[in-house]
């Protein structure tokens, strides 16, 4: 057992606490919303920057723009990121689309896309979710035709998270009908300003942006697909948990909780330090204890990722859990704390800590990328803890409400997939 | 960065789990409910002559010199049987203070004693008073006085929820020789059958007889039994509850493991309404965070244990452990009697209500939540505050949402500026 950090991993983080507070300005404010123009350039800038360092994609080959470091070391680097509350512009093209490239792509795919992912040039959407296709993924109703040496794509994509202006998606779609269903998917890439593409901005709670994206006989080249035809289910599942597994989160709760803290120890009610209030106390240090569970937890998936060699593929997701586990109750504390002013948003000169517990309150009601949390305890339940699913097929309620509906109805037969 | 136990600890690990398998079943535990002495003193020699008791002391005391890491490991196994012995009282709580502060002599006669399986110590720490003001923790919580006369010192007072000391040949005894709010604590060796102590066992939820009323009506110690410096005993005993704290947790994990074990066996195999129970989602549920309890303790329990190893400044991690111990496990047990109902609450059978039962105590043992959380946030008071980022100013992070100007035309003319 080993919970400490090596010498040269030590220096790694000082190096990248370096750049940011180097690169950051004076007046910089993670919280504030990431849509306005100026806020936009800089934070492209930012990015630009961040992938010259090599700290966008660590983990990548030097070749292809990254620093070839190991798991443990990307997590010191992202550790860091949470911790100035940095949010990139193409956070999906390093955690989700960079990743299924390196693992399932052609070496002509690699060579273009990826040093463009790790230089932080280009932005990148996961069109992945539907409005029949959630947490199960497997339904895609989009499909792509064959047409010669092209796809023609026809579909509707739903909730795409993105603030930025795309260059790039990275899109499931139907190519077979197939029994089980998700083994007919397949991956692709295309630019977004392929004709027939149309994106409507949705506003989500806590002002960041989804979209909802309509393909409308979009063609695309099979030399676009990534990895195997009809092995896109497969190839997105695996590299969904890389989304799953980060060191930020944490990390930039921790942040969090020191600003609510200092604002603690500054504020007073009737004459008092608001951290000398007992209940206020006990509810810091259970925000510390959970945070250092969610730590480690995160930690521990990083170090998972490192030894998949040795330990095999489970996938014993804590830290999604504890992230949504925390987001749903500390922030409830905070803003019960502050009383009527929680209700202030960022900009209004009574808003206390700038009104950013307001918007992460917000934000936590939108945290469903990569899956709800009800999606994260089926995996537990099936996958780690061998629980039997319900078998649909024999209830006469799930059967009922299926009446008419085209649902293949699958008796599962692999766990918790 | 390692978070698995390394190939000695895994050895040992399953000599620990293969020795209680075969050793420790249920019905020991339910019969050393009834037992005078509350342990088999059989069964405590032979960890002894497998170097369970000697497992932290160094060679030179008859122990192996392992790590605190390797104690946790014990503990954990010592809790998914719920092996019931005074361990933590004499090897962690009374041993450690003695090799911390102890002189030479008294570390060289008792040590190797204890190591051997041959003495039995009980740490007498909290008492009635101030158990009840929440301050039994604390060195001001200590009241009962020692008072000198001669060459020997005579202590007077009440100790209460003083565990093992039906078995105990030696009380650790915690007095207070001076009237100060830091200082003025000792630690006094004291033989069990001396003269003005009586002891009276409690009742209590775990239904066994380890925890007693200890009353000291001026008892004559012999100078010489202090262990380390006059008015200097509050720094090692502490040392040594940090260990224990974190040992205990342990166990309550071990305990709220084999609980796990219970609920996910008896969600697959119990059927009902033609199903497995186990394929509904509440079911699920409280397996799912049985699991998570039990996780997250378990990462702190070997995050601590390694910090103080490794000799890391730990009071927030320990306090953390435990906090999480009291109450992840309290939630964990709750879960494990909603999926095992019936047959999780009959007192004569199984074994989760012996597990439930005994996690009550340990919960107030070495202190409760909010006393743990409140150590938390004395640390966190002393939080430096955030850092600040050095570049040159730019202006641009606080205007008004609804000046702003969004950064893409395409949400511009869609939303109409609507999209705050």
């Amino acid at each position: 057992m080993d919970f400490g950090f090596s010498e040269e991993q030590e220096k790694l983080r000082q190096e990248v606490h370096d750049f940011y507070v180097k690169e950051l300005p004076e007046d910089f404010d993670g919280h504030v919303s990431h849509l306005s123009k100026e806020i936009q350039s800089f934070y492209r800038e930012l990015q630009k920057k961040h992938g010259e360092k090599g700290y966008q994609a660590p983990g990548w080959p030097k070749e292809i723009g990254g620093l070839g470091l190991g798991e443990l070391e990307i997590g010191v680097v992202q550790e860091q990121e949470g911790y100035w509350l940095i949010t990139w512009p193409d956070l999906i093209g390093i955690h989700i689309c960079g990743p299924g490239i390196f693992l399932f792509g052609t070496e002509e795919q690699k060579n273009r896309y990826l040093p463009e992912i790790a230089n932080g040039q280009k932005v990148w959407y996961e069109l992945f979710t539907e409005p029949n296709a959630g947490t199960d993924e497997a339904n895609q109703e989009t499909r792509a035709e064959k047409d010669g040496d092209d796809y023609i794509i026809n579909g509707q994509k739903i909730y795409i998270t993105g603030q930025y202006k795309p260059d790039w998606f990275y899109c499931l779609a139907r190519t077979a009908d197939t029994i089980p269903k998700h083994r007919g998917i397949t991956l692709f890439v295309f630019p977004i300003d392929t004709p027939g593409v149309t994106i409507n901005p949705l506003p989500v709670m806590g002002g960041m942006l989804t979209n909802e994206i309509f393909l409308d006989n979009v063609r695309v080249s099979k030399e676009n697909i990534v990895g195997q035809e009809n092995r896109g289910f497969y190839h997105a599942m695996e590299t969904l948990e890389f989304e799953r597994s980060n060191t930020t989160g944490p990390a930039a709760r921790r942040r969090e909780l020191q600003e609510f803290v200092q604002f603690c120890k500054e504020e007073k009610r009737n004459g008092k330090p608001l951290i000398k209030d007992p209940q206020v106390r006990a509810k810091l240090a259970k925000m510390a204890l959970d945070l250092e569970v969610f730590r480690l937890a995160a930690w521990r998936t990083a170090w998972r990722f490192g030894e998949r060699e040795r330990l095999g593929p489970l996938d014993w997701d804590l830290s999604g859990l504890f992230s949504r586990m925390t987001g749903e109750s500390h922030y409830v504390w905070m803003m019960n704390l502050l009383g009527p002013y929680a209700q202030l948003k960022m900009g209004s000169k009574w808003a206390k800590l700038a009104g950013w517990v307001e918007r992460r309150w917000q934000v936590t009601r939108s945290m469903h990328y990569a899956g709800t949390t009800e999606a994260i305890k089926i995996v537990l339940a099936g996958r780690v803890l061998g629980l039997p699913r319900i078998p649909a097929k024999f209830n006469p309620a799930i059967a009922q409400a299926l009446k008419g509906k085209e649902v293949q109805i699958v008796v599962s037969e692999k766990k918790g997939s | 960065m390692d978070f698995e136990l390394n190939k000695e600890q895994k050895m040992l690990q399953s000599s620990f789990h293969d020795f209680l398998d075969k050793e420790c079943p249920e019905d020991i535990v339910r019969q050393m409910e009834d037992d005078e002495k509350g342990y088999l003193p059989e069964l405590w020699h032979k960890i002894a002559d497998l170097g369970w008791l000697g497992l932290i002391y160094p060679e030179q005391y008859g122990g192996t010199a392992g790590s605190i890491v390797d104690m946790a490991i014990l503990y954990e196994e010592m809790g998914k049987y719920l092996f019931p012995s005074p361990h933590l009282s004499t090897v962690v709580l009374s041993g450690l203070p003695i090799l911390y502060a102890g002189s030479e002599e008294q570390k060289a006669d008792l040590l190797p004693k204890i190591a051997q399986g041959n003495l039995i110590v009980a740490l007498a720490l909290t008492e009635p008073q101030t158990s009840w003001d929440g301050k039994a923790w604390d060195p001001e919580g200590v009241t009962v006085s020692a008072v000198a006369d001669g060459d020997d010192y005579v202590i007077t007072g009440t100790k209460l929820f003083v565990y093992d000391a039906q078995a105990a040949d030696l009380l650790l005894c915690v007095a207070r020789t001076k009237e100060a709010p830091q200082g003025g604590i000792t630690l006094f060796l004291v033989d069990a059958t001396s003269t003005g102590i009586s002891s009276t066992t409690l009742r209590t939820t775990a239904s066994d007889r380890r925890e007693s009323e200890v009353v000291f009506d001026a008892v004559r110690v012999p100078k010489s039994n202090i262990v380390g410096e006059l008015n200097a005993g509050w720094e090692p005993l502490e040392k040594a509850m940090q260990i224990g704290r974190v040992l205990l947790s342990a166990q309550l994990v071990g305990g709220a493991d084999t609980a796990l074990k219970e609920a996910l066996d008896y969600a697959k195999t119990r059927i009902q309404f033609d199903m497995p129970i186990g394929v509904h989602n509440w079911i699920q549920e409280y397996c799912i965070w049985l699991k998570a309890d039990v996780e997250s303790c378990r990462m702190l329990v070997y995050e601590t244990a390694w910090m103080l190893d490794e000799g890391l400044p730990c009071e927030t991690e320990v306090s953390m452990t435990k906090a999480q111990a009291n109450e992840a496990i309290q939630d964990a047990l709750w879960r494990a009697h909603q999926v095992l109902a019936g047959v999780g609450f009959c007192t004569q059978d199984g074994i989760l209500p012996l597990i439930t039962k005994r996690s009550l105590p340990a919960y107030h043992y070495l202190g409760d939540t909010d006393y743990h959380l409140e150590r938390i946030a004395a640390q966190i008071e002393k939080w430096p505050p955030p850092e600040k980022p050095q570049g040159k100013p730019l202006g641009i992070f606080d205007t008004p949402e609804d000046l702003q100007v969004p950064a893409w035309d395409v949400w511009r003319d869609q939303t109409k500026g609507k999209l705050w």
